[in-house]
């Protein structure tokens, strides 16, 4: 029986998931990530975890928070998530450029691409290893996020009402806000010889395109919605929201995505492999 | 086996500018391997990348089995060893097999036992845990050849599949083509003559992106006259080539090579060329190492001007 296309997305993608985690190449980054976290965990969210509860038991008339541009965490049950919420904004988009970078270009000039399209098709290879990209990058998130959520537990057990709801919450939209980064990298993988390559490309395109856009609207405020095009437009207007609202902008990075999808798509059936 | 398996009409392929094929046009029945020689830069890796599906053609129409190359009906039914291509590096051999198996619709158990087959075919079993990286060249190149036969695939394209071989392990892959060859067809590039010779029956000459149109034939039979090649030992050319002639029903004699030598005779004078040439060999206590009925491949397709 021949596989159909969701046969193949999902053994792509499980090899991918494979590749991520069991094995030699994919142990350095997670243990880097670890400690990077655990840091991060213990000293900044903790620490401002603390400091908020301090506050709130004070009912201080000015916040330490407000004070730094950072009002909008006490507006979370959750201290804890509350400041992870701002981290993952910043830490994740970043990662995501690192981690989604290489999903077909070292695999294509090392011709080892070849030996799976022949199997598959180009569409199943790119949609698949995106996937694949996807589902490491969801692991890291939800492992994160956890580890804050068992955070938040260790100060007060009596949060886990509060944090329960808010866990998905905070996992969901996180991978909403990577997605149109790793689009934006499988469109360039599928392009450039290496992950380097793409990581410098995504960086120079993601700047100018913004710096062009953000002239553009300047000077002819009709096109400031163009803004929409940049990934990441909307994390500035996400960061303020606490709980279900920060779903509210998950209309951007889906569109991005799906723009940012059909380039790369476009680009992997054209290209020589 | 007869039916058409790839069809090429007006294939055309430019790379910056150069032509790299020009209206390339033949087409292929399920058989015996088919040789695709022609000097560098001829065109050769550029053609079976275009019958993978690996490049599409700048203009042309090519059909395999009936479908697009890279068509999802062609899962299974075309494999392929591209030229210089590798093995990921982070899995081992056994773990990308099942997964190139699994890909083509063999179940997780079928699968390894599918990886474990090819694997044995090349005497690889050894090394099924082992990452590429940790194998000689010699063993890489029999690695990727070995996914190319998962499957059993009813046509096969290899890109130099013994360049970079030692002579064993180069006689493996010759002696796998040719047991494979009643169920699989293979097309074969290669710069190897000798091997193509013994291998194929047809033969697909490209030069300068052009299919030559008269296709070689092996095994085919001259009309008006019929050629004897003759390896010899260490002799004097001019005599031999002297006393060659001189029997009855030579129309030529020709030295391309060192102790090579090419009569070509009229059948209808002379039905037994070989025993004369033996009779006249022996009378003259010359030594030779090899008769073979017709010209090799290298001079059919390459005449020498001698």
């Amino acid at each position: 029986m021949q596989p159909n296309f969701f046969n193949h997305l999902t053994l792509i993608s499980a090899f991918e998931l494979k590749r991520g985690f069991a094995t030699r190449k994919s142990i350095l980054p997670l243990v880097t990530f670890v400690v990077v976290w655990y840091f991060i965990l213990l000293h900044p969210i903790r620490f401002a975890a603390e400091l908020l509860v301090q506050e709130k038991e004070l009912q201080a008339e000015f916040s330490f928070f407000d004070l730094i541009g950072f009002g909008s965490i006490q507006h979370w049950p959750i201290p804890e998530f509350g400041i992870f919420w701002h981290f993952a904004l910043m830490i994740f988009p970043m990662l995501s450029i690192l981690l989604a970078a290489d999903q077909t270009c070292s695999d294509r000039e090392r011709g080892t691409l070849r030996f799976i399209v022949i199997r598959s098709s180009r569409d199943r290879v790119f949609f698949g290893r995106f996937v694949g990209a996807m589902l490491i990058q969801a692991v890291w998130i939800s492992a994160a996020a956890f580890s804050t959520f068992i955070l938040a537990l260790t100060r007060d057990t009596s949060l886990l009402y509060f944090a329960l709801p808010d866990f998905p919450i905070l996992v969901i939209n996180l991978i909403l806000v990577v997605l149109p980064f790793s689009a934006m990298m499988a469109a360039l993988s599928a392009k450039v010889k290496s992950a380097r390559q793409a990581i410098l490309w995504a960086i120079l395109i993601w700047m100018f395109l913004a710096g062009i856009i953000n002239s553009l609207a300047y000077y002819l405020p009709a096109l400031a919605f163009l803004k929409c095009l940049i990934p990441g437009y909307q994390l500035s207007d996400m960061a303020p929201l606490p709980g279900w609202q920060t779903l509210s902008l998950i209309y951007i990075p889906l569109l991005q995505s799906l723009f940012l999808l059909t380039i790369g798509r476009w680009i992997m059936l054209r290209q020589a492999l | 086996m007869s039916s058409r398996i790839i069809q090429c009409k007006q294939l055309n392929h430019v790379y910056s500018g150069k032509a790299a094929l020009t209206d390339v046009s033949f087409e292929l029945d399920a058989g015996e391997p088919i040789g695709l020689v022609g000097p560098n830069g001829a065109g050769k890796t550029t053609l079976l990348n275009i019958l993978s599906g690996f490049l599409h053609p700048t203009s042309g129409i090519v059909r395999i089995f009936g479908h697009s190359p890279g068509a999802a009906q062609l899962i299974g039914k075309v494999s392929a060893l591209p030229q210089d291509a590798r093995l990921d590096p982070s899995f081992t051999l056994i773990e990308q097999l099942v997964f190139y198996a699994r890909l083509q619709g063999f179940s997780s158990q079928q699968a390894n036992l599918e990886a474990s087959r090819v694997l044995e075919i090349f005497a690889l079993k050894d090394a099924a845990h082992e990452k590429p990286l940790t194998l000689s060249h010699g063993m890489a190149k029999r690695a990727t050849i070995v996914q190319a036969l998962i499957g059993k695939p009813a046509l096969i394209l290899l890109d130099e599949p013994t360049a970079g071989l030692d002579p064993v392990n180069a006689r493996t892959v010759r002696s796998i083509i040719a047991e494979q060859s009643s169920e699989t067809t293979f097309i074969i590039s290669s710069h190897n003559l000798i091997e193509l010779d013994r291998l194929c029956q047809e033969i697909l000459l490209l030069e300068n992106g052009i299919l030559q149109t008269e296709k070689p034939r092996v095994n085919e039979k001259q009309v008006t006259s019929r050629f004897i090649t003759l390896q010899m030992e260490n002799c004097p050319a001019s005599e031999v080539i002297a006393k060659f002639s001189a029997l009855e029903g030579v129309l030529q004699v020709t030295n391309p090579q060192k102790n090579e030598f090419i009569v070509e005779y009229n059948p209808d004078l002379q039905p037994s060329m070989d025993l004369q040439l033996m009779h006249c060999i022996r009378a003259n206590r010359w030594q030779y190492r090899q008769l073979n009925h017709g010209k090799t491949l290298e001079e059919k397709l390459f005449p020498s001007d001698s």
